[in-house]
């Protein structure tokens, strides 16, 4: 495939050969409406919103359906044909049976067919005195998804979702003409670990997240970008967050963020639903007060010093560990067995290792196993350490654990701390931090210091 | 006027359906025995000379749509025959299959032979339960003869939808899936059937293909018109005192058809519209029909369309709002669904017109019910919404005056 020219509004651009039109104009942000089109479901022409005009074409085409030619020449919003009356009376049409019941949807705010009324509709109503259509209003689909068949725009991305992406084939549309609507087989639910991206997908409010409907109105989320490290596929995502008035940060959802790299388009549910326990039971800071003098106490007076790593941190923590091992003479450890579930792994995204950073772990070889006999036992949030059974341990943890310590030290957990994390395919992402505190728990770089380590 | 039978030329004989009939008037003699003794690409050339167009409606050159099959291919080739014949008033094709399968099936050995299929399927509509069962007696006679050694013949029922006449749509039932049209290629191409090459014919162009082998391409090109050659089972319903199918030549007057096969108008009454091919095509008014020719051309000249050639004639009493309501019902039932301007479409434009029924309406209503005829015109997945564009276009257009008339004081019940 090689490189052509084409021009649309009368800019020039290098496209490949082939490629769909509808990719360079969202690229180049041109205005162009679209429902049932998606980067990783491909085209699939039912909406019909996408129309341009192509000179030489004496009807609009849709830009979904269309490959770009060489010389190709592109108005997206219409020179010589009506584009933006076309869209306009096709989006009305969309309109006519749908209960625009945006006050108490849940999509609202991130609705491509409220968007797309403000930019092209402004219609008033024509259905005086005509019945709409009407379907089910809350079908509890299964896997935390909510359908709403009146909402619909029968985009089918996410029954192309189960078909294409999972290959599960749980939804389908059913009935024909405006009977159609979105449906599971007769006493069949969405079952598949990855279902919740359907509500992503949904370009409406058709299908909203059990998890995430009625909790807050998206315009007072603040999104920041960030990495799921509930497994080491390290999906990347957006962290939906807010903090209301005093009160502390809250985490409301966790959306894919594309990654062609990474996760594609996409995150599985148990990702998705991890935001839950992140902040649930901080682990309580007991012996602040003299937490320096009784930890250089117990420093000096063992003779022989294990360290437990959690494969959770990042980079730059498991590198200054590893610094400190090697001042005071510790031997560091990691066992792996308590991270690996393979039922949790399959062919998609989801990985065996269930934490994020197990590549840089095995990448400086720290000990695969558990430490036998020591004086001493650091433990850096390692879940390992709950099985020993020994009075001298000082623990750094993110969460609360009935461990018996000299000293337990709370961490900030991954989101409200920031740095980098090495996937099982070894690509390395940022992250920064995304919640500041009223009460910041400190970093384990900020206790190093506070330590004077 | 002249009596044309090339396809139709058994259908009065006693129990034409059985092979034993069939054989001894000549199916499975000259032709195939033609047929066997050419190479694929000749059978082919035939065709394209003999200018056969595709009777399913569209009327698409034959030969033009064979040579788009490769002559070699990896994956095995396949032959569908349209018999999913659901357009209101059309029923030429049931009539091939019940008064004489074997020329269908002679004609789909033939044709198979010409584009290298070695199976057949034919996809009848599923209400034709009658009309299949003569059909599947008549395959099976052949497989019992031997006819059938070198290609199968499958049928596969439809489960009753309009659009799976819509050969991409009938492609994706025969698969499993919804019928709904496929996004149409960016160049000429065969269709697919589970990604290997097909042929998807009209049961009437499949019969058509013996004639034209046994006699030649000139024998056929000698009825018709030039550009519409040959002749076609034109059918008739609505107020007319013969109802029925009447094989002509194309070029024949609509007119003359009328008086002629289906002696006039009943009752005696004044003609005021035809429909003239199917349900799918633009309303001729009295005038137009006068000077209606039978061809594909002319139809298209007077801004109609030949259609599948089944005219449904109506009287001087006719109600057209009426009419169309009767159209509209069956468009917004028969939609798919797939793609926004006719899903939503047909059933507001079918709400609207109830409102005008009702007396109710206004002029508004009539301009938005042409507006939204204007919507679904030319923006969709397949031709199923511009074809009830043109209808609802033509209504209006020729018989405004009685849309009009419901919204009068009089209509509203008003005094």
């Amino acid at each position: 495939m090689s490189l052509i020219k084409i021009c649309v509004d009368g800019e020039f651009y290098e496209v490949q050969e082939g490629s769909l039109l509808i990719d360079l104009l969202i690229k180049i942000q041109a205005k162009v409406p679209y429902f049932c089109y998606h980067e990783a479901l491909g085209a699939d022409g039912n909406c019909r919103m996408c129309m341009v005009e192509i000179e030489g074409q004496k009807r609009p085409q849709i830009a979904c359906d269309t490959p770009v030619k060489n010389g190709m020449v592109v108005h997206s919003q219409g020179e010589k044909l009506p584009i933006q009356k076309i869209r306009k009376d096709i989006l009305e049409l969309e309109l006519i049976n749908h209960p625009v019941d945006c006050p108490v949807c849940d999509q609202a705010g991130e609705c491509s067919l409220q968007d797309y009324y403000m930019e092209y509709g402004l219609h008033n109503s024509q259905m005086y005195g005509l019945q709409k259509v009407t379907h089910k209003k809350h079908i509890d689909l299964g896997s935390n998804v909510m359908l709403d068949q009146e909402r619909c725009v029968l985009c089918a991305r996410c029954t192309r979702f189960t078909d294409k992406i999972t290959h599960t084939h749980e939804l389908g549309i059913v009935g024909r003409g405006d009977k159609a609507h979105i449906s599971t087989m007769p006493n069949k639910k969405l079952t598949n670990p990855y279902a919740m991206n359907v509500v992503d997908l949904c370009p409406v409010g058709a299908l909203t997240s059990k998890d995430f409907r009625f909790s807050q109105r998206v315009w007072f989320l603040e999104s920041i970008e960030s990495v799921c490290m509930s497994c080491a596929k390290n999906c990347s995502i957006y962290i939906d967050h807010n903090k209301l008035k005093y009160q502390d940060e809250k985490i409301y959802r966790f959306r894919p963020r594309k990654n062609l790299e990474v996760n594609g388009f996409f995150i599985c549910d148990e990702g998705r639903l991890s935001y839950k326990n992140l902040l649930e039971n901080p682990a309580k800071n007991t012996f602040s007060e003299n937490a320096k003098e009784v930890f250089h106490h117990s420093i000096a007076k063992a003779n022989k010093i294990a360290v437990l790593i959690d494969a959770s941190l990042f980079n730059e923590e498991i590198e200054m560990i590893l610094n400190f091992c090697k001042k005071i003479n510790a031997q560091a450890y990691c066992p792996e067995h308590l991270y690996i579930d393979p039922s949790f792994e399959d062919d998609f995204l989801r990985s065996k290792y269930k934490v994020a950073n197990i590549k840089t772990i095995q990448k400086f070889r720290i000990k695969n196993d558990m430490p036998k006999s020591f004086d001493l036992l650091l433990n850096f949030n390692h879940p390992a350490s709950l099985d020993l059974q020994s009075p001298n341990i000082i623990s750094f943890q993110t969460h609360n654990s009935d461990l018996q310590t000299l000293l337990t030290l709370p961490i900030a957990t991954y989101v409200q701390n920031s740095g980098s994390v090495t996937n099982i395919d070894g690509i390395t992402q940022y992250v920064p931090k995304a919640l500041f505190s009223n009460d910041p728990t400190p970093t384990l770089k900020e206790w190093f210091k506070r330590l004077c380590l | 006027m002249k009596d044309v039978k090339l396809v139709s030329k058994r259908f009065h004989l006693l129990n034409s359906h059985t092979l034993e009939v069939a054989k001894a008037n000549g199916v499975y003699g000259d032709a195939l025995k033609k047929a066997y003794d050419l190479e694929s690409v000749e059978i082919i050339q035939i065709i394209k000379e003999s200018g056969l167009r595709g009777k399913g409606g569209g009327g698409a050159l034959a030969g033009e749509k064979w040579l788009l099959m490769p002559q070699e291919s990896e994956r095995e080739n396949f032959l569908v025959v349209n018999c999913d014949e659901s357009e209101p008033g059309t029923f030429k094709d049931r009539q091939i299959i019940s008064k004489d399968p074997h020329l269908l099936i002679e004609g789909i050995l033939i044709t198979c032979r010409a584009i290298k299929a070695k199976h057949a399927y034919i996809y009848i509509r599923g209400e034709y339960k009658t009309f299949q069962d003569i059909l599947q007696g008549a395959v099976d006679e052949a497989y019992e003869d031997g006819l059938l050694d070198s290609c199968d013949i499958t049928i596969h029922r439809g489960a009753g939808a309009y659009i799976c006449g819509e050969k991409s749509a009938l492609l994706e039932s025969m698969e499993g899936k919804r019928g709904h049209p496929r996004l149409k290629p960016k160049q000429k191409e065969c269709e697919w059937f589970f990604d290997h090459p097909t042929l998807v014919n009209n049961v009437e162009t499949i019969a058509s293909i013996p004639h034209i082998l046994q006699h030649g391409a000139e024998a056929y090109r000698s009825y018709g018109t030039t550009q519409s050659p040959g002749s076609l089972l034109f059918a008739m319903s609505g107020h007319v005192n013969k109802r029925g199918v009447y094989e002509a030549e194309f070029g024949t007057s609509m007119w003359e058809y009328i008086q002629h096969f289906g002696g006039g108008i009943k009752n005696g009454k004044k003609l005021k519209a035809v429909i003239p091919g199917g349900a799918s095509t633009e309303v001729l008014n009295a005038g137009e029909v006068l000077n209606a020719k039978l061809d594909y051309e002319s139809m298209k000249e007077m801004g109609s369309a030949l259609g599948t050639g089944a005219m449904i004639v109506m009287d001087e009493d006719t109600n057209m709002v009426e009419a169309l309501k009767n159209l509209l019902e069956f468009y917004h039932e028969e939609s798919c669904g797939q793609c926004t301007p006719c899903r939503e479409g047909t059933g507001w434009s079918n709400k609207l017109l109830a409102k005008i029924l009702s007396g109710k309406g206004s002029i508004q209503d009539i301009d938005k019910l042409l507006e939204i005829s204007d919507t679904m015109n030319g923006k969709t997945i397949c031709v199923f919404a511009p074809a009830l564009s043109s209808v609802i276009n033509s209504f209006i257009g020729k018989f405004r005056d009685e849309f009009e008339a419901y919204n009068q004081p009089s209509a509203k019940g008003i005094q």
